[in-house]
């Protein structure tokens, strides 16, 4: 294929895009898993008329024309029943699994992209001031990331997140309460800025010296203007690789914490407290684990396959 | 005792790795063995006892979760202690290092004991009286869980504790006679159940006065701890200065004991079911999930015992919404303890009474807010919520995450928040919970899921969770910060009666109870019951199943 000159990089990186079907296919998958989540209240009230924290366990409901009970006097919930209510069967508190793996799906994926925004944006700022200033802010800088790094992720999210669990985040004007959604996607959000902003803040460092920069100083350009205008555009295609990538962990991470106790409160749905809650009931209640299960690994194996279709995408070598 | 349980998750599979890798490496032993009484010694076989709970300590002047007094009531025999036997039999005190039960003095306050001849420690120290003395005055000093029942009763014991005084005033002992004086301030009516805690079973005044979890202190009883491994695994081995003629009615044991933490109670009781390992924890339920396969196949060695316990959710009546009555009776006709019990797999007996079925006192009569064997009435809640001016009141539910004191947590909330309330659940890891609920400090908390087992048959022991006293800003007994002046005074009229002469005080015990469920000061779910399962191999008829500590490993013995 011959290409025109003047075709811009992005139009280059979506036509590879275009090209690669499993790419497609995977980003397609974690759409509909986004789509299926953000009906969750349409289906909670049209279709299985309730809500995802509503309890039914002394209930009965009608399967086939047959009566059965919601869980069993022993506490064994009720299988999916492919009927309206209960399709995919109740949770030890008689609670509608479907509702709660779509209301659980929707916890996730807010505080997946709310912690990636935080993310982004805390990294994007430390990495190219620590790039760009060197010197004193970069050491500062720098130790900070250290400090974070210095944690094992996970170990790192479940101390925040018990310490934070019960009374919440207070620094004076920024206030989070303790069965906020936020505080789980603050606290995934800044225990992956280290990931995100050392490798920025690398490539910043090998940019600042290069000649459109000094050429932008020599005209007098003040640093936010060099930063926002000649530094910036040149990290778009790594920031945009990172998104996916850092969105697939922070679902993940999300998922762990919250199956620890550390992230969603209860009695809030999310996939990992979902895992949680179904764990001790297996095998007799499989469907409590393999529902959210399923989800989690859609969802993450749709954007981590986009992901690296997307990074072969913007990479100029492939 | 506030029941402990365990925290699930990660280190619940870590444990459960472990305790696989540990039992696939057979250490159990396959020999047999009859129910002699001869005492454990080294070709005694080993039986493997899971426990989903550490104990919170193995040195007795420390030890206060059921999980401790499950192994150090067979390691630390006080002057008195339970008989070895099921039901209301094992409530009875029988005398234990004391040559017979003391004398008590008309007044109720001074108890004169003797002790036994020719006692050894499992050391080889011979026991002496004044051990006695140094015994309760290292449970004071190091800070006993239950210290208040020796500080609020015995003389001089407060000032001991307050550091006023060298040693306890109202104990004298006299080491060349064995004879042991106890003068109390007032009579106590369960003072001789006190006497009965491990953590009044005699120590060498020798022992360091330092807590000691990991290489326990000597003591007198069938078997000694050993080999402990923080909170993975200790042993039962044979006390090898124990003299089973020495003491009747203490059985000699037949078995060593390896007791091994397996947090996750799918996998302990699969490996009981499957006989790779001997004895579940009674502290723990098997899951509901199991259970049929557990019917099917091991019906024989399976069995829920009734235990002298109760669950519920104290209502905090000095903070909104449950500073009115109104509230708390709304929350009493609303709950549905059906449900509660199956979130407890069938294993909570629904109730309304604080005093639980076994408990002298336990009144017989309906409950005042209705059936707990029928449907709630929600409809009566919600009119009452209403009615209080409390709709919409915030309340934050607070329970611990282990299986099912979570769920009842979340049904709890879905209820309160169908009956008007606005709530919120506040769960806390296993470890710190009876902290952070005892806390009126800086925590205060609403309303929250408790579970209480007795410490001794005798109903003061329920009644500390209502005594004014009991009220203090850290590790709070009284969670529903209760201060009536009837149950107050009640309690200082029925609190001497000596639990031998408890059953001419039953009908006032019994109208104090129903008073106090009529005032919703709880909102009781019901009794637990607890499971006795064992392997394949055990005696499952022969091993005793105590009504105060449970699985009585000293009557464990082999097929």
């Amino acid at each position: 294929m011959t290409l025109r000159p003047g075709t811009s990089p992005w139009r280059l990186a979506w036509r590879r895009l275009a090209r690669s079907r499993a790419t497609l296919a995977f980003a397609g998958l974690f759409l509909v898993v986004v789509l299926l989540c953000l009906l969750a209240p349409v289906y909670a009230h049209r279709v299985a008329h309730t809500g995802p924290n509503e309890n039914h366990i002394t209930e009965t409901i009608k399967v086939g024309g047959k009566s059965e009970e919601v869980t069993s006097p022993t506490g064994v919930p009720i299988g999916p029943t492919w009927h309206s209510r209960f399709f995919l069967g109740a949770d030890a508190n008689g609670r509608d699994v479907a509702v709660r793996v779509l209301y659980g799906g929707r916890n996730s994926l807010e505080i997946g992209a709310v912690a990636t925004l935080i993310t982004m944006l805390l990294a994007i700022l430390i990495g190219t001031f620590a790039g760009y200033f060197g010197g004193v802010t970069d050491g500062v800088l720098s130790r900070l990331l250290d400090v974070i790094w210095a944690f094992p992720p996970v170990l790192l999210g479940v101390a925040l997140g018990v310490t934070l669990a019960v009374g919440g985040l207070d620094l004076g004007v920024f206030k989070l309460t303790s069965g906020s959604l936020l505080l789980p996607a603050f606290i995934v959000g800044v225990v992956f800025v280290p990931y995100v902003a050392r490798p920025l803040r690398g490539q910043v460092l090998s940019l600042r010296s290069r000649e459109f920069v000094d050429a932008a100083r020599v005209q007098g350009h003040g640093h936010l203007r060099i930063l926002a205008e000649e530094l910036l555009p040149n990290l778009t295609s790594t920031i945009v690789v990172f998104i996916p990538l850092m969105l697939a962990n922070a679902i993940l991470l999300e998922a762990g914490l919250s199956y620890l106790g550390a992230g969603v409160q209860d009695p809030n749905p999310s996939w990992g407290t979902m895992l949680a809650e179904g764990v001790h009931l297996t095998p007799g209640a499989i469907h409590l684990v393999l529902v959210p299960g399923l989800m989690l690994v859609a969802a993450v194996l749709g954007i981590n396959v986009f992901g690296d279709g997307l990074r072969d995408a913007l990479d100029s070598r492939t | 005792m506030i029941k402990r349980s365990r925290p699930l998750g990660l280190f619940s599979l870590l444990a459960l790795t472990l305790s696989l890798s540990i039992s696939a490496c057979g250490s159990s032993s396959s020999s047999s063995t009859n129910a002699s009484d001869t005492g454990v010694n080294a070709s005694s076989p080993t039986v493997t006892v899971l426990m989903g709970t550490a104990p919170d300590s193995l040195d007795p002047a420390l030890g206060a979760s059921t999980q401790s007094y499950e192994a150090t009531w067979l390691t630390y025999t006080g002057l008195v202690t339970y008989a070895h036997a099921s039901g209301s039999a094992g409530a009875q005190l029988i005398p234990g290092l004391a040559s017979a039960l003391p004398s008590i003095s008309s007044d109720g306050k001074t108890y004169t004991f003797t002790l036994r001849k020719g006692l050894e420690y499992s050391n080889g120290e011979p026991v002496k009286a004044s051990d006695f003395a140094f015994t309760l005055e290292r449970a004071i000093k190091l800070g006993w869980g239950n210290k208040q029942f020796l500080t609020g009763y015995i003389a001089g014991a407060e000032a001991y504790d307050e550091g006023k005084a060298h040693s306890i005033s109202g104990i004298t002992a006299n080491d060349t006679t064995g004879l042991i004086t106890v003068k109390l301030n007032a009579p106590f009516g369960p003072f001789l159940n006190v006497l009965a805690f491990p953590a009044a079973g005699l120590v060498p005044a020798s022992t360091p006065m330092k807590p000691l979890p990991n290489d326990p202190p000597a003591g007198v009883g069938p078997y000694e701890i050993a080999h402990v491994v923080p909170n993975q695994s200790f042993e039962m081995a044979g006390n090898p200065h124990w003299k089973s003629e020495a003491i009747a009615g203490i059985p000699g044991g037949a078995a060593k004991v390896d007791v091994k933490i397996v947090t996750n109670n799918q996998s302990a009781a699969e490996q009981v079911l499957g006989n790779s390992a001997d004895v579940f924890d009674w502290n723990d339920s098997v899951p509901g999930t199991l259970l049929p396969q557990v019917h099917a196949q091991a019906a024989a060695r399976y069995a829920q015992e009734p235990t002298v316990s109760t669950e519920f959710f104290f209502l905090n009546t000095q903070a909104k919404p449950f500073s009115s009555q109104l509230a708390r009776e709304a929350v009493n006709y609303a709950i549905d303890r059906r449900a509660l019990s199956r979130l407890d797999g069938g294993q909570l007996t629904p109730a309304c009474y604080l005093l639980p079925i076994g408990m002298p006192g336990h009144p017989s009569g309906p409950c005042p807010y209705g059936d707990p064997n029928t449907a709630p009435n929600t409809a009566k809640a919600k009119e009452l919520i209403t009615q209080s001016g409390m709709a919409g009141t915030s309340v934050d539910v607070w329970s611990e995450p282990h299986p099912p004191h979570k769920e009842y947590a979340d049904y709890y909330a879905s209820v309160l928040n169908a009956i008007g309330l606005k709530a919120t659940v506040k769960i806390v890891a296993a470890a710190q919970y009876p902290a952070t609920i005892g806390n009126i400090k800086n925590v205060n908390p609403q309303t929250g899921w408790i579970a209480f087992s007795q410490d001794f048959p005798n109903p003061v022991d329920f009644y500390q969770l209502l005594d004014a006293e009991s009220i203090s800003p850290t590790e709070n007994h009284n969670l529903s910060q209760v201060n009536d002046p009837h149950i107050q005074s009640e309690l200082a009229a029925l609190s001497p009666v000596p639990s031998s002469k408890l059953s001419t005080v039953v009908p006032k015990w019994e109208a104090l109870d129903e008073y106090t469920a009529q005032k919703a000061y709880l909102a009781v779910l019901g009794y637990d019951e607890a499971p006795k399962f064992t392997s394949e191999r055990i005696n499952f008829g022969a091993l005793v199943f105590h009504p105060v500590y449970g699985n009585d490993w000293s009557t464990l013995t082999l097929k």
